[in-house]
């Protein structure tokens, strides 16, 4: 048995896997923001009640959150009091930053980069310096050092970052710092840049460690605090926790590595959709996540969910391997409004619960994306999240005439179809930025829609990108919950070679590899990983002599790693070249710049119930009729399903509703949805 | 007033703008990802647009607003070249002269016509039994790429040495010619390349880099086309510059009529070291705003000349900052706006003046403009900024490859105050937005150290709000005769201060600083260096907004405890005494 525990902004979404049984259970319960690790037992009561099971049979359990833990401290500025030493000479790349102001400051001279998190009286310098080929000018003067800890005691700083030039070429002055560290201020933790990011730029690489040590107390006081109650009430339970990688780690790994597993709640989504999209035999998903204020977009490739390493966190580069979730300012709380010009837009404001969409009538009078579902006949305004919220439809009409119909001169239906037709056309660039931009053509996905408004768009989404298929997997509001359950552990190492492919000691290269794979099954090993659940992966990075960014590939070897291995790798990074930027060239020469490698430890397979198909027509589960609005073809009286009632193999025909509790479907004219044997609502556009 | 569009659906005016904005990122992306040198791939010195068949620039990449709204006159140089006839699918149009709507000779322009077969232009039900199906393509549209290139020949390594006298000077002039015809290269153009630039295996990757953009570009725009058909789509890009024009001139009307004129001051051309005078006149009258320059000075012999295209930047970027930051920027923003520069003005410079620095001027222009509508609208400027770009080149021959480098490194400085705020420390402004190079990045290629990288004290004018720091980056040479061109400014007129905020700091350039090789270095110039050489880079702060009596006493107490204003700065210019031991105390 094994549990996973999301917690989001709102709710703790809790799902319970009964590998014996061969059941799968899940809640919502609400979270706790003054001490989420509350939410979390009450999720775990409430799911054992549910499932009628006993902690004893837990396996482990996997807890993600999304900016609960983290998030939450870097928005509001309330991180650790953070020192940072840097070379000398230095001290100010933290805030010089790469000197570019955001996108949105292009013409806005009121738009900021975001402040530092280590303070400029925080940053001190050490006298040393390494250069490019990782030799060293300038030795480590040792009383600098201790004269930099020292002040940084006096100022009572809890957690010290270190990021020296070129420390990723060779680490022994960051180490001997961090012994220093250890020896005069034992009470600071201490992040390292060769550990945390050992790459290339310099910027980069400070911003992604000091946010680390930024957050490091705060990550470690709440798994000390979860485990300390989970103990008192269970006795010893396995916690894991998960990574924006899409793999997990046991909690006691997770304290070292705090930037790693912040906002991992929508990683979740996309291992689940991985998941999903293994087990109906699509190895390309773009997974779709709308709720009330954001649309996160993530991609499985050939069966995995994509891995960026170029990543922002409230506007500070992480340069950590982070499934490539995007996510946008789009949900269904966004405010329609009408511009100076007479364009109708879409957010990014967000009525988000409070004051809420003027439809739930609890103070919000602008108009907002559900305001034009409800008006539209897409949401039931008496089966909002199963009849616990109930709807005005009066408000919602008279926010969206007052706002945009008369301001546009449009009828009240054209101007709430546009509302969602602007909403759609920004989630649609969205999803073809993250797809296109990466070298993906869309029309090869299956379009994954879950979060509570997920599916109220997907099929107009997939139908905007030429899409042809669109699942709405159960459970689609607790989603990334059930993801967790499914990922693997997993460890990432990197080390930065910087050499050209043509000049490799090949026998150097091996010695990299193994290095990296002794560290990995060890690291898995402490975890409880048995070795035949071990799985080890090579690759690299690699890019044209002189360019700065690299495209990573695999390396596949036997062990042995020979010449022809290297070749075979830069053959498929040509390939990769020319799939992404409709260029190649055979004839240039092309460098390996970091070599890396991923420990995965596998856990054993969630086997979802299935069951046999039913011959029933669909006519079982028609609740009713309603009027819902289609474009050009205006109301339209279509039925209303209850999911619950649905068994696989049903099929309906578009138009029409697909109700469940948390979550509504939009079947669009043309379109067919039927269950699939495991109770995935899949939609044929 | 804008005509009215006909039937044209607001919703799919903005689908398809956001469509194109994604058009444009994602070309600047493919760029930045497939270039080979640091100017392009690090700094970003580029920029990408897409295009209707009329030339009319109808999205833009996220990049330097120098570049982008540059882009106009070229266009219309293009239009008026090339016919449709002479244009085919997987051509690409390159040029740099500044003296046909060009920027610098050091940014090539690339253009890629955007065709679709003739059946997407009809509706469906008129497909089947319709002869112009076999017709032959349209030129539907055009996509764009700039980048500023490492090297295209010329006296000085990269272009950036200050006080030339001739355009042939500064580099291989290009009219426009098409770089590709048909997807391939044109290998004798290609071969004229080759032979004239010092870095041909960067430049020539980087040249291979935008056309690459431009195809990925085409490509995307041409989905767009044959999804919606070209009628539709040209009525609606119609429709959005209309709808962009309009938001202009509502923010204009907002703007008590008058004229507004500011001055701003370029140091010298480099070869004479006399001032050069920007006078701006902004004549708001109900929507539309006309600048001229009277009172600038005439055209001077070294390279700051600014060409029109550059002008109408600096001038289009200032009113649209101040007038509506957030409108979509397309051509139809600059409808409203008539820039007049009599020819032989410094801003409308006659051939052959050399004006490869004119980034000096045309900053400062910008600068002149925010000043003089700051009588109108005193809390949508911001007081005067470092106002210039330090561009570096230093080449040699690498030691370990035997090969010529050059290595552009570009250094922006301090940003003036807002109405509300400080300047933010080490964040750029203004026209060009381009990116710093990582030391490490320098370092793993070119043999030079970089010392330091960090804000300078005291640089920022004093006000209620203070204007941002300067930065400094000091230089080691790790080669004989290493030849360091360069051009600077706002060495000798700071950033100005607003409603009683003081000026920023000047930059300098200084050549083994504290030591007894000390010398200062023009802003403007070239010199060799020796191996060990430091050179020193001190760029100038931002102005001061308000009077500094108004300023905040924490703010004052935070500067002091974070080093960015000395105790005794602090004392003679708010008049505050503050004691060491208070500034370390917690806030």
């Amino acid at each position: 048995m094994r549990i996973g525990i999301d917690v989001g902004g709102t709710f703790t979404d809790v799902v319970l896997i009964d590998d014996q049984r061969g059941k799968i259970h899940y809640t919502k319960t609400f979270t706790t923001p003054k001490n989420p690790a509350q939410g979390v037992l009450n999720g775990i009561e409430k799911i054992l009640n549910i499932a009628d099971a006993s902690i004893a049979d837990l396996d482990y359990m996997v807890h993600g959150h999304g900016t609960t833990i983290g998030t939450n401290a870097l928005i509001e500025r309330k991180g650790a009091r953070t020192g940072l030493i840097t070379t000398r000479g230095f001290r100010d790349v933290l805030e010089i930053a790469r000197v570019e102001r955001p996108d949105e400051g292009l013409y806005d001279f009121l738009v900021d980069l975001p402040e530092p998190l280590a303070p400029r009286y925080l940053r001190v310098e050490v006298d040393e310096r390494v250069d490019a080929r990782g030799g060293v000018v300038q030795p480590l003067d040792e009383t600098s050092v201790v004269r930099a800890v020292n002040y940084l005691k006096t100022q009572n700083v809890e957690t010290i970052a270190v990021c020296l030039l070129f420390s990723f070429l060779n680490s022994a002055h960051e180490k001997r710092v961090k012994e220093i560290c250890r020896e005069i201020f034992p009470e600071a933790s201490v992040s390292l840049s060769s550990e945390i990011c050992p790459e290339f730029r310099e910027f980069e690489r400070t911003s992604t460690t000091v946010i680390n040590a930024y957050l490091q107390p705060i990550v470690e006081r709440y798994l000390k605090n979860l485990t300390a109650m989970l103990n008192e009430k269970y006795g010893a339970v396995q916690v894991r926790i998960m990574q924006a990688s899409g793999g997990a780690i046991s909690a006691e790994a997770a304290r070292e590595h705090a930037v790693n597993i912040v906002n991992s709640g929508p990683a979740g989504g996309a291992v689940a959709g991985a998941f999903i999209g293994g087990l109906i035999g699509d190895k390309y998903v773009m997974t779709v996540d709308m709720g009330g204020t954001s649309f996160d977009i993530g991609l499985v490739i050939d069966g995995v969910p994509r891995i960026s390493s170029e990543g922002k966190f409230e506007g500070y580069p992480v340069k950590i391997p982070a499934v490539d979730v995007h996510a946008l300012g789009a949900g269904g709380g966004s405010i329609a409004w009408v511009d100076a010009g007479g364009a109708l837009n879409v957010g990014p404001q967000s009525a988000s619960s409070d004051p809420g969409p003027a439809c739930y009538g609890v103070g919000g009078e602008l108009p907002t994306v559900t305001d034009a579902n409800l008006v539209l006949g897409r949401l039931n305004p008496d089966y909002f999240l199963g009849g616990e919220i109930k709807l005005y439809p009066d408000r919602a009409r008279a926010a969206i005439e007052k706002y945009v119909a008369q301001p546009l001169n449009m009828t009240l239906e054209h101007a709430a179809y546009g509302i969602l037709r602007v909403v759609n056309a920004n989630m649609a660039k969205g999803m073809a930025g993250s797809s296109i931009e990466k070298g993906f053509d869309p029309r090869e996905f299956t379009l994954l829609a879950f979060g509570g408004a997920g599916a109220l768009h997907a099929c107009e989404l997939a139908h905007e990108l030429g899409m042809k298929k669109v699942v709405v997997p159960l459970y689609p509001g607790a989603f990334s919950a059930f993801g967790l359950v499914t990922s693997d552990i997993r460890h990432d190492y990197v080390q930065t070679i910087a050499k050209p492919a043509a000049a490799l000691d090949v026998n150097a290269l091996q010695r990299a590899y193994q290095e990296m794979e002794t560290q990995a099954r060890a690291a898995l090993a402490q975890e409880k990983i048995a070795p035949n659940e071990i799985q080890v992966q090579w690759t690299a990075d690699l890019r044209y002599a002189g360019q700065a960014y690299e495209l990573n590939v695999p390396v596949i070897h036997n062990g042995n790693l020979t010449r022809k291995d290297i070749d075979a790798t830069v053959a498929r990074f040509h390939a990769l070249h020319q799939q992404v930027y409709a260029y190649s060239s055979a004839k240039e020469g092309v460098d390996v710049i970091n070599v890396r490698l991923i420990g995965i430890g596998q856990v054993p397979d969630v086997k979802l119930p299935k069951h046999k198909r039913t011959t029933q027509t669909a006519r079982a589960a028609l609740k009713n009729k309603r009027r819902v609005y289609f474009g050009e073809r205006g109301f339209v009286n279509v039925p209303v399903y209850e999911r619950d009632e649905l068994k696989p193999g049903m099929t309906v025909k578009g138009p029409c509703i697909i109700e469940e509790i948390i979550s509504t479907t939009v079947v669009i004219p043309g379109a067919t949805a039927k269950l699939d044997a495991w109770g995935n609502i899949v939609i044929d556009l | 007033m804008p005509k009215q569009t006909k039937h044209a659906d607001p919703v799919l005016i903005q689908v398809l703008r956001y469509a194109m904005e994604q058009i444009a990122d994602e070309m600047g992306h493919t760029l930045i990802r497939t270039a080979r040198s640091t100017v392009i791939k690090e700094i970003k010195d580029i920029s990408c647009a897409v295009f209707d068949r009329n030339g009319n620039t109808i999205a833009q990449a996220h990049h330097a607003p120098m570049l982008l709204t540059g882009f106009e006159l070229g266009m219309r140089q293009l239009r008026a070249q090339f016919r449709d006839e002479d244009l085919s699918d997987g051509d690409v149009i390159v040029f740099n002269d500044p003296y046909s709507g060009g920027q610098h000779v050091m940014d090539l322009v690339t253009f890629a016509p955007v065709f679709v077969e003739a059946k997407h232009s009809l509706r469906q039900r008129e497909k089947s039994n319709s002869s112009a199906a076999n017709a032959s393509p349209l030129l539907v549209g055009f996509v764009g790429s700039m980048a500023h290139h490492a090297d295209l020949g010329g006296a000085a390594p990269g272009g950036t040495q200050g006080g030339l006298t001739e355009i042939y000077q500064e580099g291989l002039r290009l009219p426009m010619v098409k770089l590709y015809k048909k997807g391939q290269e044109d290998a004798e153009l290609f071969g004229i390349l080759n032979n004239n630039i010092r870095v041909p295996d960067k430049t020539l990757g980087d040249i291979r880099a935008q056309a690459s953009a431009n195809f990925v570009g085409a490509r995307r725009l041409r989905e767009i086309f044959e999804r919606y058909t070209p009628a539709v789509v040209q009525l609606h890009t119609d429709a959005l510059l209309d709808y962009s024009e309009k938001r202009i001139r509502a923010g204009l009307e907002k703007i008590p009529d008058g004229t507004y004129t500011g001055v701003d001051y370029v140091d010298d051309d480099g070869l004479t070291g006399k001032p050069i005078k920007l006078q701006v006149n902004i004549h708001k009258d109900g929507d539309r705003a006309i600048v001229d320059f009277d009172g600038t000075d005439e055209q001077v012999p070294g390279n700051v000349n600014c060409p029109l295209a550059t002008v109408h930047a600096a001038v289009y970027y200032a009113l649209i900052a101040v007038v509506d930051p957030h409108v979509a920027p397309n051509s139809g923003c600059y409808r409203p706006f008539e820039v007049r520069a009599r020819k032989g003005l410094v801003v409308n410079p006659q051939l052959p003046r050399a004006c490869g620095a004119r980034t000096q001027t045309s900053q400062k222009i910008a600068e002149a403009m925010l000043l003089a509508l700051s009588q109108a609208l005193p809390e949508r400027v911001m007081a005067g900024s470092h106002g210039q770009i330090t561009n570096c080149g230093f080449s040699g021959y690498h030691p370990e490859t035997g090969k010529r480098f050059v290595y552009i490194d570009i250094q922006g400085g301090g940003a003036g105050a807002r109405f509300c705020r400080d300047g933010r420390d080490g964040q750029d402004s203004h026209l060009a937005r381009f990116l710093n190079t990582p030391v490490e990045a320098v370092e793993l290629e070119f043999p030079a150290r970089v010392e330091c990288y960090e804000l300078i004290p005291d640089t920022g004018g004093a006000g209620k709000f203070r204007g941002a720091l300067g930065l400094r980056r000091d230089i080691r040479v790790l080669i004989d005769d290493m030849s360091f061109a360069r051009y600077g400014d706002r060495q000798a007129f700071g950033a100005f201060g607003l409603f009683g905020g003081k000026e920023g700091a000047k930059g300098k350039f200084i050549l083994n600083p504290d030591s007894p090789d000390e010398r200062p270095l023009k802003s403007k110039g070239l010199d060799k260096l020796k191996k060990g050489d430091v050179v020193s880079l001190r760029l100038p702060g931002g102005g001061g907004y308000g009077a500094p009596s108004e300023r905040d006493p924490q703010l004052i107490l935070r500067d002091v405890r974070d080093g960015k204003v000395s105790i005794e700065q602090t004392r003679v210019e708010y008049g505050v005494v503050i004691e060491p031991e208070t500034a370390r105390e917690e806030l």
